[in-house]
């Protein structure tokens, strides 16, 4: 019975994103305003870590599973692809790297700049 | 065999075989080249092409699994709030490193399409294929793209992350794992989170953190820019 009510939990809060994400404007999908709704949830406390922990940690540990269907669908798009496949491939794989590289030094140097700040407040 | 393939528990069974004999093929090679997700999406491609198997027969079962993804972004909310504290002492350079990452990533892909000449449809299919899959198809139809190879780079994507996150952390040397996640989530959104988890607990929750502010920036920046 526990374990039906974390699913029961998790469910109604993407039922619950599925609504907000059809009233507003923007172009938020469900998945994203869920995990929204439920990290506000938690930092409430309206729902506790142990309400959702089983069944959100099997979701988390097996997410990678959950992505074999999206990843067949691409041989639908295999004709309109072949012409351009080793562009297409090739951009896929220089932009990734490329958006990392820039993400992960611009949070160490925003984390830089912050604790050097912090450091000259402490000093004052 | 026609009942057998359009069962739903065709398709799921297969997805579950496929992706044990992922794991094993990752457990016996240890090359994170031999990523278990991608041997089994090439596993069930060959099946199904090999027997001539419709993809919507497979579906019956596939979307079924497909569901259980909305969920698991979902429960990326329980990864971040076990991470709380480290989400409010470094707001500001998540945040900031998800806006610029975002900006980079649709630049580049703009930069390197126009440089390899592709035509303005397939341009603006690739564009948005750094964020999570529905974000991403909405803003390929904005911007005039084909939904279905926005889909299909915006996957490759997720994979090209999800294999290289490690070896990518050792180049750059990113010796801090909340740059690391942000970085993982806003380049290869909720696929290369799968990794980040794999990693460890800062990183997959930066990463689930990265895929929501790199996806709403996403949205934001094409709006003004665009």
């Amino acid at each position: 019975m526990k374990s039906l009510f974390q699913v029961g939990i998790v469910l109604a809060v993407c039922l619950a994103g599925e609504l907000v994400s059809e009233a507003i404007p923007a172009a938020i999908p469900t998945s994203v305003i869920s995990m929204i709704l439920l990290f506000v949830l938690l930092l409430s406390k309206c729902v506790k870590p142990r309400h959702i922990e089983q069944f959100s940690d099997f979701l988390l540990k097996n997410m990678a599973f959950f992505f074999i269907p999206a990843g067949v669908a691409i041989m639908e798009q295999f004709d309109l692809l072949k012409n351009y496949l080793f562009p297409f491939l090739l951009i896929c794989f220089i932009t990734t790297i490329i958006t990392f590289f820039a993400t992960a030094y611009t949070v160490k140097a925003v984390m830089a700049a912050q604790k050097r700040v912090r450091e000259d407040k402490r000093h004052e | 065999m026609n009942d057998f393939v359009t069962s739903p528990f065709f398709g799921i069974v297969l997805c579950i075989g496929t992706y044990a004999v992922g794991l094993w093929i990752n457990r016996k090679t240890k090359s994170p080249l031999a990523n278990p997700l991608m041997i089994a999406i090439a596993l069930v491609i060959v099946i199904l092409s090999v027997f001539h198997i419709p993809l919507e027969d497979f579906n019956q079962g596939g979307d079924l699994i497909a569901f259980f993804l909305i969920p698991a972004t979902a429960a990326l909310a329980l990864s971040i709030y076990r991470q709380v504290w480290l989400l409010k002492r470094n707001f500001l350079p998540i945040i900031i490193g998800s806006a610029v990452g975002s900006l980079v990533s649709m630049g580049s892909v703009y930069g390197l399409c126009r440089l390899f000449r592709l035509d303005d449809v397939l341009t603006q299919s690739l564009i948005p294929k750094s964020v999570t899959t529905p974000i991403a198809m909405d803003l390929s139809i904005q911007l005039g793209g084909e939904p279905s190879i926005t889909v299909a780079a915006v996957v490759v994507t997720g994979i090209v992350g999800a294999i290289f996150a490690p070896s990518l952390i050792r180049l750059f040397r990113v010796d801090n794992s909340i740059a690391a996640g942000v970085a993982i989530g806003t380049c290869s959104h909720a696929l290369g989170t799968t990794k980040a988890l794999e990693i460890g607990e800062v990183e997959g929750a930066m990463s689930g953190i990265a895929i929501g502010v790199s996806g709403i920036l996403t949205v934001l920046f094409a709006t003004i820019i665009l």
